[in-house]
């Protein structure tokens, strides 16, 4: 294939050789500079072509980095040995040891979510305003104890926790009111504990007594005799 | 900015007091305690006007929804705040790490090359500068 725009190779005497195509390097390098609308990183392109190609700016640095210690940089060492560093009680009670109920149970169960309030938000704006004395009267409630299944004896508010370990685990819900049964079942729990210590008692004041006496052998010793008169 | 939670603390304490009294009361109802539910009725009211009254000095104040997850589910809301640190203790750790193997991967990377490149890598050095110190 013989170039166009050119002279017959090798046959014709004395015509020079067609140009090397420097001109293409050149018009590669201007290419940058034609572009004249995307100027500046073109020309940086251009720029950083030599020596290297594709060479680029280093980014800029950041100083804040996952290098730093951002508990540290953010003065947040003692909010992580606060929560970190003891252990966090699990139960919402924990938290709130004051507030009255059963507040560890979910709140799904008994429509109590503050998930449900977010979706469903309750009317707001109105003003909150007294009750008059008309309003009152539908307040006017029957003597007596409510229906057991509207009894929510879990209302008392929580015992303070005592610090000693050995004492009884305190319940969630408050003791219920003492029935006859379980009194007179404690009090006779009561005379069971006294009357060993009664009659221990008994023992020692027989003993001191025996031991005074002038028909006493001399001898420190219980009589059988003397643990048949306690009963 | 202690001053208003304490505030809304006091209030919702008093509310809540109240309210369980008032379920005290009509619990085990009688005639003579009619006066005191009226009065317990009203001081809910009122405690409602407080705590709404408490609602301005708060509109800045926000929480994360993901808290509130832990208070459905009975649990306490400070291992939220727990897992938050520990998250970002890891993850900071994590990120760290990576800075650190990509660096030492650069100046490994470098030093071949130099060996390797000398001349190049000369260029290379006269260009960017030096390293900076890790």
């Amino acid at each position: 294939m013989v170039p166009t725009g050119s002279s017959t190779l090798g046959f014709a005497p004395g015509k020079p050789p067609p140009p090397p195509p420097q001109s293409q390097v050149s018009m590669a390098v201007q290419l940058p500079h034609q572009l004249g609308d995307d100027g500046p990183t073109l020309r940086k392109l251009g720029a950083m072509n030599e020596p290297f190609y594709l060479l680029r700016e280093l980014p800029v640095g950041n100083e804040l980095t996952g290098n730093t210690n951002l508990i540290t940089h953010y003065s947040l060492e003692h909010a992580y040995n606060k929560f970190c560093g003891k252990k966090v009680k699990e139960k919402l009670s924990n938290f709130l040891p004051e507030l009255p109920g059963m507040i560890d149970t979910l709140g799904s169960q008994d429509g109590s979510s503050l998930r449900s309030l977010i979706e469903k938000p309750p009317v707001c704006g109105n003003s909150f305003n007294p009750l008059t004395g008309a309003m009152l009267t539908g307040f006017r409630l029957h003597t007596g104890p409510l229906p057991e299944q509207y009894r929510l004896m879990h209302i008392q508010p929580p015992k303070k926790k005592s610090k000693h370990k050995h004492r009884h685990h305190r319940p969630q819900d408050p003791l219920p009111p003492e029935t006859p049964s379980d009194s007179d079942h404690k009090k006779k729990k009561k005379k069971r504990d006294d009357d060993p210590d009664r009659k221990k008692k008994k023992k020692d004041k027989k003993k001191k007594k025996n031991r005074h006496s002038p028909d006493h052998p001399g001898l420190a010793s219980s009589q059988p005799s003397s643990s048949s008169s306690l009963r | 900015m202690a001053e208003k939670f304490d505030n809304l603390e006091e209030h919702l304490e008093k509310f809540v007091e109240n309210i369980r009294q008032l379920g005290i009361i009509v619990s085990d109802f009688q005639p003579s305690s009619q006066t005191g539910l009226n009065q317990k009725l009203n001081f809910m009211i009122t405690g409602l006007q407080d705590i709404d009254k408490c609602r301005q000095q708060l509109h800045d104040i926000n929480v994360p929804l993901e808290a509130f997850e832990y208070i459905d589910q009975g649990r306490n809301p400070q291992l939220y705040t727990k897992e938050c640190l520990e998250r970002a203790l890891a993850k900071n750790e994590q990120v760290k790490g990576k800075i650190d193997t990509m660096t030492k991967f650069k100046s490994l990377l470098i030093s071949e090359l130099a060996k390797v490149f000398p001349e190049e890598m000369a260029k290379y050095k006269a260009i960017h500068g030096d390293d900076p110190p890790t």
